[in-house]
């Protein structure tokens, strides 16, 4: 009966350690009001304007990050080139993570990165250029950007 | 007996114990997408439309003739783009004018207080006073503050001398001014 017991606790164990790894977008890449012709950049450590997702689960999990990342904004008919350089990217996974000094800086967005949790999860911050034109037509612009992740099991 | 009755009991707090877990276990997924966004938003892109030339009219050879900016013969360009933006402004002039065929030229010079750029835009050289943006400023290199006005619209006044020699070939004589203006981003 006592080893039924503990049997029954280790299987609650095991069932509560895997947590689920979940994001949340706390920021969208936001370049506001733009003039034609003029380039913006938005660097990944201004709060506020960098696209910014915090991922949460297991903590010392390992998970893989992936980008889908887009080219261009749009509204309809027309687009902005949208350029992501390979340095545009940081990612924090102290409990207070810093996003004008994080831990891991300048990381490529367009690779797969592989990073672990933290106790408060992980912060990815996100920065990014927008090229309008010199005859861009005036109006709001949209792209999406997904971020998948993963456990590895490592 | 009893070791029937301690195994049926071993198998209902399994079966009770399992279905606990499988009720509060929490659903492991194998991956998680989220999808943000990136976001802009283009102001209103600059136009530049030259609405008069710098017009000396008839002058005599061997005497220079001089259109100020604030005259009404006074080359005119109007500036639409996103009210209130800084813009930088800067203008090709010629240093000659010609006959259409080439076979003779005249000098042209612009001081340093031949441009006025009338923010409020009205368009008319007469109309300009110092109020209305920057009066009596070299063509050769205007303000950096320069903008657009809070109307949108921005007009830049030009004046200019000639200086015909005496034995200027008679004819109509012109000569291009290009205006390239930009947003700085400001």
């Amino acid at each position: 009966m006592r080893r039924l017991f503990i049997g029954v606790t280790l299987f609650f164990l095991i069932a509560a350690s895997s947590a689920a790894q979940t994001i949340t977008v706390n920021n969208n890449l936001v370049f506001g009001d733009m003039f034609p012709g003029v380039p913006n950049t938005i660097s990944k450590y201004t709060a506020g304007a960098a696209a910014e997702f915090h991922v949460s689960g297991t903590n010392g999990a390992e998970i893989s990050i992936q980008f889908t990342l887009p080219t261009k904004l749009t509204k309809i008919g027309v687009s902005i080139q949208l350029i992501f350089f390979d340095t545009d990217c940081a990612i924090d996974h102290r409990p207070n993570p810093d996003q004008s000094s994080p831990l891991f800086d300048n990381l490529d967005p367009w690779s797969t990165l592989l990073y672990r949790l933290g106790v408060q999860g992980l912060t990815i911050y996100l920065g990014g250029t927008a090229v309008p034109r010199i005859v861009q037509p005036p109006g709001a612009y949209t792209a999406d950007i997904t971020l998948t992740v993963a456990y590895t099991g490592a | 007996m009893r070791l029937n009755v301690m195994n049926r009991s071993v198998k209902i707090i399994l079966f009770v114990a399992l279905a606990a877990v499988l009720a509060v276990a929490p659903v492991v997924n194998s991956q998680d997408v989220a999808t943000g966004s990136a976001t802009a938003t283009v102001l209103t892109a600059l136009a530049v439309t030259s609405t008069a030339a710098l017009v000396f009219g008839n002058v005599f050879q061997g005497v220079s003739a001089t259109i100020a900016n604030i005259n009404a013969a006074a080359g005119v360009y109007s500036i639409t783009g996103q009210a209130s933006a800084v813009i930088s402004i800067y203008m090709a002039l010629p240093e000659f004018v010609a006959l259409a065929d080439g076979s003779d030229k005249m000098t042209i010079s612009f001081s340093s207080t031949d441009a006025s750029v009338d923010t409020l835009g009205g368009g008319v050289p007469t109309g300009m006073v110092a109020t209305s943006g920057y009066q009596n400023i070299d063509p050769h290199n205007f303000p950096a503050a320069s903008n657009i006005g809070s109307g949108g619209t921005t007009s830049i006044y030009l004046g200019g001398k000639i200086y015909p020699t005496i034995d200027q070939a008679a004819g109509a004589y012109t000569g291009d001014i290009v205006l390239t203006v930009a947003y700085t981003g400001t």
